[in-house]
């Protein structure tokens, strides 16, 4: 008899004291100017839609109305806590947003440019090193990688350099999802690095991805979760919250769901993520209107050590808001 | 596959649970003449007869008190071929040696010991971090495991030597043991240090070993039936880091959260983190061991082959340490 913490997953939380600060990979200053960029893309790019979403595609049950994101309504499903965005696009009109806006993202226009170095070393290395990880603890040598993202991804060349996989096939997600042939049908690995948060149809990407893999092949997921500290606490004013990028924003558990319903065994569940604390904190600097409770304000002024140690609290039980996921194909 | 249950107590049941559910068993029979099948409601499967119909099985589980183990074991090669045993392989070296005859006599025996701890999500997670794995090779390792007794612990058949065979070291020390064997590969003992101050049945309730391997990485367990608060922990030291597994997933959940910490060697960041490097915690909250084994074990039958862990070599290696730390502390 197997004993299960929760039904299915092997490995649940990740905790680490690897830190580095939130200027490093996403200062928030800098982000102003790419999500404005981004709220005009996708305000064209919604100008002609008059399609809503229905259902939640972690639950199947109806969607109920959340809250303004800017202009865009977001909807939010009940049983999960996820969060979608209201309007759904027109597939090729999404595709092409999705497609200008990682140029621009990297483009000298922006200051994704300007912290590259230190994003390969705390993003980019450390995702995969996780990859590597998995791969290894789960005995599958020499990889192939399916590798599923809008193009440009920073984390291809690492994937081609690093000499551990196999082949590694970079696919449009948007492309993927209209079911466009690729040549190999039977990756050991797929990789969704934040790909489930902007794309349309994140159920279809995720069937689509799994007819791509071999049976018992991985899945590795990455997302921002709307179950995770700053999430719940700035709710709507999360700056960090916009479409393209954040069109679908899943709980833990909606993730989990759609995952499962997908057809893949969860292995990992885990929220390694280090700077809910400080992205709150950012806020607050910004002057963001927040209603804190006497504890939270108490929490966030607290000595550096204390914040660190609540940090260390939300990634041990499942509460940071950045998300990490295995599954196993069926 | 006609498979049979020797000894309905607690491991029984776990084998009886898994051996339900899975696709390669058509049959299943219990013996164990304590019980009332009524009350575990096995009446199906129970055998009522004082003999043992062997040659209605194809496969035999013995989840009995030691002290009937190894004849169990023994009988099963003989009629069936394929036995699974739970640890400990025999009460001592010697009926072990019973065994490892019986199964030289059947040479298409399927024949596996039940170390399921070294398959628990902790130990296979660390064992992947060794060597090329990140963490280069083993410096040495150092293992506790205990449990605190209960009030029942004098009653219990495996205090009485008669009935055991030894103390906590056979019963929750051979674990460790095969744990470190799983690392370091075969090891041979430098010291021991046995005591039973405290529940004084005349098996040890602690024991103390020092160990190297054949490259002489050195190994320290401390096996204890007096650690008050229940303990499963290892360290291993690595060239380029460090694991520490804690926290075991059993039923009651009493020895805590199962987890793994992963520390990197920083000399390279010297000035910043020397001896406060990074760490990586993981949790888990699933333990497979039990179906793995069984998975394994009722693979191999049907492939009729051995078994690719709890195999007969890995055995007699730890049966070997556990007769030679008796031997030097002259309690054997
Ligand atoms: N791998 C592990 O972690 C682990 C855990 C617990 C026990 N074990 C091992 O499993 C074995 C059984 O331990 P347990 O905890 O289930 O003990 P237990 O006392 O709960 O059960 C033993 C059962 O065997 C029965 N029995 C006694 N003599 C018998 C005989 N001659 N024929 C048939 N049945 C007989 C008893 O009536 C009892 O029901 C031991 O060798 C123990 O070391 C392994």
């Amino acid at each position: 008899m197997s004993i299960r913490g929760r039904k299915g997953v092997n490995m649940q939380s990740v905790q680490t004291s690897h830190l580095f600060s939130l200027a490093g990979v996403k200062p928030l200053e800098g982000l102003l100017r790419y999500r404005d960029h981004c709220l005009v893309a996708t305000e064209k790019a919604l100008a002609h839609c008059n399609q809503r979403r229905r259902v939640s595609p972690c639950s199947g049950e109806e969607l109920k109305q959340w809250k303004k994101v800017g202009k865009f309504e977001y909807f939010r499903c009940e049983a999960s806590g996820s969060l979608f965005l209201a309007d759904l696009p027109e597939p090729d009109i999404w595709a092409d947003l999705l497609r200008e806006v990682s140029r621009y993202r990297d483009s000298s226009k922006t200051f994704h440019q300007e912290i590259r170095p230190s994003r390969a070393e705390n993003v980019l290395k450390p995702k995969l090193t996780w990859i590597k990880n998995v791969l290894r603890l789960h005995n599958i040598q020499n990889a192939s990688i399916l590798e599923v993202v809008t193009p440009p991804s920073d984390l291809t060349p690492f994937l081609k350099k690093c000499n551990y996989f196999g082949e590694v096939l970079t696919v449009d997600e948007s492309d993927l999802l209209k079911q466009e042939t690729i040549r190999n049908h039977a990756f050991h690995t797929a990789l969704l690095l934040e790909s489930l948060d902007r794309i349309y149809d994140p159920k279809n990407l995720l069937q689509v991805t799994s007819q791509h893999l071999k049976k018992g092949g991985l899945i590795f997921v990455t997302a921002l979760v709307s179950s995770g500290f700053d999430m719940m606490l700035l709710q709507e004013k999360n700056i960090y919250l916009f479409p393209p990028d954040r069109t679908n924003c899943f709980s833990r558990k909606g993730l989990e769901q759609l995952l499962e319903k997908s057809g893949f065994e969860l292995l990992e569940v885990s929220t390694p993520g280090i700077l809910d604390v400080e992205i709150v904190k950012a806020h607050l600097k910004q002057g963001a209107s927040i209603s804190l409770s006497t504890f939270e304000r108490a929490l966030l002024d607290a000595p550096e050590e204390v914040c660190n140690d609540f940090q260390a609290f939300l990634q041990k039980s499942e509460l940071s808001s950045f998300a990490r996921i295995v599954g196993r194909k069926k | 596959m006609r498979c049979l249950i020797l000894g309905y107590g607690y491991m029984g049941r776990t084998r009886h649970q898994l051996l339900k559910g899975h696709s390669a068993v058509k049959a299943i029979g219990i013996f164990d003449p304590y019980i009332d099948p009524k009350k575990e409601n096995i009446q199906q499967e129970y055998l009522n007869s004082p003999d043992i119909p062997w040659d209605a099985f194809d496969a035999v589980f013995v989840c009995t008190p030691n002290h009937v183990t190894a004849q169990y074991v023994i009988e099963g090669l003989k009629h069936c071929g394929n036995v699974f045993c739970e640890k400990p392989p025999g009460r001592n070296w010697e009926e072990l040696c019973g065994i490892d005859e019986a199964a030289s006599a059947r040479p298409d025996h399927t024949l596996v010991f039940g170390f399921n701890h070294r398959l628990h999500p902790s130990v296979q997670t660390a064992k992947a971090f060794i060597g090329k794995g990140g963490l280069g090779e083993v410096l040495y390792m150092k293992g506790s495991y205990g449990k605190s007794g209960g009030s029942k612990y004098r009653e219990s058949w495996r205090n009485h030597r008669a009935t055991s065979g030894g103390g906590i070291l056979l019963d929750q020390g051979i674990h460790m043991l095969d744990i470190f064997q799983f690392f370091l590969g075969p090891l041979q003992v430098v010291d021991a240090v046995l005591a039973d101050l405290f529940w004084k049945c005349d098996v040890e309730d602690n024991a103390y070993v020092l160990l190297k391997s054949e490259k002489g990485q050195p190994a320290f367990l401390h096996s204890s039936a007096t650690l008050w608060k229940h303990t499963f922990h290892f360290e291993i030291g690595c060239q380029d880091g460090y694991l520490t597994a804690s926290g075991l997933l059993t039923k009651s959940g009493s020895y805590g959260r199962e987890k793994l910490v992963i520390g990197r060697r920083q000399f390279e960041e010297e000035a910043f983190a020397l001896g406060n490097p990074r760490e990586e915690i993981i949790y888990f909250d699933r333990d497979e061991s039990w179906q793995k084994e069984i998975d394994e074990f009722l693979q191999a039958v049907q492939e009729k082959r051995q078994a690719t862990y709890g195999t007969l070599t890995e055995a007699k290696q730890v049966m070997a340490l556990i007769r030679d730390v008796y031997q030097r502390t002259q309690r054997g």
